[in-house]
């Protein structure tokens, strides 16, 4: 094994300085005369020098002992010496960093991060760079992001790490390795680095192409979080608040206290003891018929690691009735909607085009118009889809439909018979509908008869035959059905149940069509933003805990708080083996990154500090030099 | 002042300094001396009037020593015995060559001839001095003079000799034996550091019936070298050069070199019941005669 390498080996030319050096000294030795009495004792202490030892020789033009010795470690360093450590030297060396919301870790009270600690493993790689190598920045946490080209400058690398935060969202590895492969394309990759707490999903659908380094740093000290943060109504204006907490191995037996804040005001507190494997869930009940903004704290008694998971938002909607949309010409939904609580039913005159509603059903093809969060068309085929299906008169023959849809949800459609049998083309698929964005939830033996389709953050069901033409409304399913309608609709409205929004990306907001928005995050970012032709406002970057606030115009439109609520995250979990596509499997590893250590500094450092001391060696002489 | 000056007798010694030096004799470790009458006592019996010891009467004994006072006590005759006082030559050699120009040696070198010549003188002793200056050339020589009328004589040579030359010690030694005749002592003021053997010269004072008092002057250059860095040495007398570098360095060896030197002339001199001194150039001249060669056993 080399125990010492030579990046320029070539360098060792200089070597022959040496040459000139020594002429140049002995022949530009420029020495002071000095008269004395007799040479006599004189040449006795040089003869007697001259056979004491060789060194001796050197010791008497150490000057020039001095300027070897710098000439050869400036030589030295020329030839860039390294100690090889690292098994495969690689000439590009894509470092990928996690910096998700465990990263914030600390180790002990006052301790470091997750993520300094990784960098510190980072900078040493970085100060390690051979002048033939190449390394790439990549931080990773629910996305990743490039923070460097390959280069090897290392400024730009350590501005770059240090620019880099803990981002409080889950990690997912997936995009960092797939960005890493599309450089691959670019440059020869060999192995990555991948340096984190392990905290990261163990199953990740890709397929290794290059060696993978799973360095894991040593996890964060114990915590708990708050890892589920809902709402659900249990009355006209009464809530129940659910709030799980959650902890790490080492936090299992911890405890604390959980407060529930509205409006910035306190409504409730409990202590909280974690159990071992078991997630604790504290439940607040309140009465809120008006819009509310949740926060619920959580205050761990002994040393928390993380602070990120210790608060979640909540918006609770303002208490209102489900506004439902039926024509008098559905007598049976009509009939089965009267007797539901907590909705109100419109008159028929109040189906005009431009109406809201959170609720629409109907059998007449114009009220497709109509603005609603949920709508059941009964008894037409939907524009796009009358190439792919058509109603003639025949028997419903309901052969399957699917049990897991929340509108099917405890409802039978086995024995519904009726005259209108919906009939697919011919050379009509299942698949031909999905492409035009319908979902099929009960077929007939010679067609769909309930479709589907999301527009927006709208959803809308198709029942292709009329419920009034067949048997439907007196089966024990139809009110089940209906209920499941007015269910549907009061999520849609967000009247049944909220919960927490997560770090990321903020949730769909229904907005008004194609307004300009600006949104302004807790950390004071701002981001202007036009909502679609649905009204929907997507796709805004949520990448700090706490509430978001949407305004148009200066007023507020709305407020949306997220917050971290991810067990994983909170468990602090550390994966000790990687999974990936074809059985590839990479184990973690807590040995410091390898990388060859260069020793250039160190050869030019003593250069610098031999010729100091032979300045201080030239320079002592105490009356100067001699007068000739 | 410049009548102080004119009063001075020399102006190699203070009046004061030849004063005192005139009660001073040269204190000989061998009694080395001629057999003309002088001031010195000689080890072997003769006539005088100091008392030396007694012996048993032989017959042939001259009657006019034996103590008869001893003789009416014992009723046995004893003889006694008085010391014989002779003459001491005083050879001063002077080393007259250019490497004592330096630092004043040469100026001390003469101010010791002249108080050994003075004490010399006033003993009544011959004394001869001779300055060996350069290499091939007669020595300036003092010749054999005796008495304090002769004080003038000696002290106008010394005034003035001139130093300069690339004479070595052992060739000048040889050329005064070549001129000397007589037994004494012999006084060698130099610096001794010569390339040559030490040994030679003093077997030949040594064989001339001269008592060997070698007495080393040194600049404080030459005892404590204040010399750093890469220099090129020039020899004064010969104009030789040596390239010494980093001197600082080999200054500890150098003062080997020059103890080992000293104990080298010690040794010469020891074997020959002769005496050696090192002084400094710059020692204050009172000092030097006055206390450190008498405790020396130099002087008394």
């Amino acid at each position: 094994m080399n125990w010492l390498g030579f990046f320029s080996l070539g360098s060792a030319w200089l070597a022959l300085l040496l040459v000139p050096l020594v002429l140049v000294y002995f022949l530009k030795l420029r020495r002071a005369r000095q008269q004395i009495s007799s040479l006599a004792l004189w040449y006795q202490v040089v003869n007697d020098q001259r056979v004491n030892a060789p060194f001796q020789k050197f010791k008497r033009n150490l000057l020039l002992l001095l300027q070897i010795l710098v000439l050869a470690c400036l030589v030295l360093a020329a030839m860039q010496p390294f100690l090889p450590r690292a098994s495969v030297r690689a000439q590009y060396q894509p470092v990928l960093i996690d910096c998700s919301a465990s990263m914030g870790a600390l180790d002990a009270p006052g301790g470091e991060r997750r993520l300094d600690v990784a960098k510190k493993q980072v900078l040493t790689l970085i100060d390690n760079l051979l002048p033939d190598q190449r390394v790439a920045l990549i931080a990773f946490h629910s996305t990743a992001r490039r923070l460097t080209d390959f280069t090897d400058n290392k400024t730009i690398l350590k501005d770059a790490l240090a620019k880099l935060d803990v981002v409080p969202v889950p990690s997912q590895t997936v995009d960092a390795l797939r960005m890493t492969q599309a450089l691959a394309h670019t440059v020869p990759i060999e192995r990555v680095l991948m340096v984190t707490d392990g905290n990261v999903p163990a199953d990740a659908d890709f397929e290794l192409p290059f060696d993978l380094v799973y360095e894991q740093i040593p996890a964060g000290g114990p915590n708990m979080g708050i890892t589920v943060f809902n709402a659900r109504r249990s009355g006209l204006d009464q809530w129940e608040v659910f709030v799980g907490v959650d902890g790490s191995g080492s936090a299992s037996q911890a405890s604390g206290k959980l407060e529930l804040f509205r409006d910035g005001a306190s409504v409730g507190s409990e202590p909280v003891l974690l159990v071992p494997g078991r997630t604790k869930r504290v439940v607040f009940r309140l009465e809120s018929a008006n819009a509310a903004s949740l926060e619920a704290r959580l205050t761990p008694d002994g040393f928390d690691s993380l602070d990120s998971d210790n608060t979640a938002y909540l918006q609770l909607p303002k208490s209102r009735p489900l506004s439902v949309f039926i024509p008098s010409t559905l007598t049976s939904f009509r009939r089965a909607f009267h007797v539901q609580k907590g909705i109100e039913l419109a008159d028929e005159g109040a189906g005009s085009a431009g109406a809201s509603f959170d609720v629409v059903v109907s059998d007449r093809p114009e009220d497709v118009k109509l603005d609603s969060g949920v709508a059941l068309y009964v008894g037409f085929v939907p524009k796009d889809l009358a190439k792919l299906v058509t109603v003639g008169k025949g028997s419903i023959d309901v052969v399957d439909w699917e049990r897991s849809s929340p509108l099917l949800a405890h409802v039978t459609l086995s024995e519904v018979t009726g005259v209108e049998q919906p009939r697919s083309a011919e050379g009509v698929h299942d698949g031909d509908f999905e492409k035009q964005g319908y979902a099929i939830l009960a077929s007939g033996r010679t067609g769909p008869l309930l479709l589907e389709r999301r527009v927006g953050v709208r959803l809308e069901y198709y029942l292709l035959f009329h419920v009034d033409q067949s048997t439907l409304p007196f089966r024990v399913g139809f009110p089940i059905l209906a209920a499941n309608v007015l269910e549907i609709g009061r999520m849609q409205a967000g009247l049944a149940e909220v919960r927490g929004s997560r770090t990321g990306v903020l949730p769909p907001l229904q907005l008004k069509p194609r307004m300009m928005y600006r949104v302004v995050g807790p950390q004071g970012s701002v981001v202007d933003m036009a909502a679609n032709e649905s009204g929907v406002l997507n796709g805004v970057s949520a990448l700090s805990i706490g509430q978001y606030r949407v305004s148009e115009g200066g007023t507020e439109a709305a407020r949306v708080g997220v917050s971290l609520l991810d067990s994983m995250e909170t468990s602090l979990v550390a994966v000790k083996q990687l999974r990936f596509k074809e059985n590839q499997e990479v184990a973690a590893t807590s040995d410091r990154i390898d990388a060859d250590r260069p020793l250039w500094p160190t050869f030019a450092l003593a250069g610098l500090g031999v010729l100091l001391v032979e300045w201080w060696y030239f320079q002592r002489r105490p009356g100067g030099w001699p007068e000739t | 002042m410049a009548d102080e000056a004119v009063k001075q007798f020399t102006t190699l010694l203070d009046n004061s300094i030849l004063g005192r030096l005139e009660r001073m004799r040269i204190a000989p470790r061998r009694k080395m001396t001629n057999r003309a009458h002088g001031e010195h006592l000689s080890g072997k019996g003769g006539t005088s009037i100091e008392f030396s010891d007694f012996r048993d009467y032989v017959a042939g004994d001259d009657l006019r020593f034996v103590d008869w006072n001893i003789f009416s006590r014992l009723n046995r005759p004893y003889v006694k015995q008085f010391r014989y006082e002779e003459q001491m030559c005083v050879v001063i050699i002077i080393d007259a060559s250019t490497s004592m120009k330096f630092d004043g040696k040469f100026e001390r070198a003469c101010q010791l001839a002249g108080a050994f010549a003075l004490m010399g003188l006033f003993s009544l002793e011959p004394v001869s001095i001779y300055a060996c200056g350069p290499s091939g050339s007669e020595p300036a020589i003092c010749p054999r003079c005796t008495g304090r009328v002769s004080r003038g004589r000696v002290f106008q040579f010394l005034e003035g000799l001139q130093a300069g030359g690339d004479s070595a010690i052992e060739s000048a030694v040889e050329a005064v034996l070549r001129r000397h005749r007589g037994r004494g002592v012999a006084i060698v003021l130099s610096d001794f550091l010569t390339f040559g053997s030490l040994g030679r010269p003093f077997n030949l004072l040594f064989s001339a019936g001269l008592e060997v008092c070698a007495l080393q002057i040194l600049s404080p250059a030459e005892i404590d070298p204040e010399l750093t860095g890469d220099l090129r040495f020039v020899d004064s007398e010969t104009e030789q050069t040596l390239d010494v570098s980093n001197v600082g360095e080999l200054i500890s060896v150098y003062h080997d070199r020059r103890r080992e030197l000293e104990r080298e002339l010690d040794e010469h001199c020891r074997r020959r019941r002769g005496r050696f001194l090192t002084t400094r150039s710059d020692d204050p001249i009172e000092w030097l005669l006055f206390d450190r060669l008498r405790r020396q056993g130099w002087v008394r």
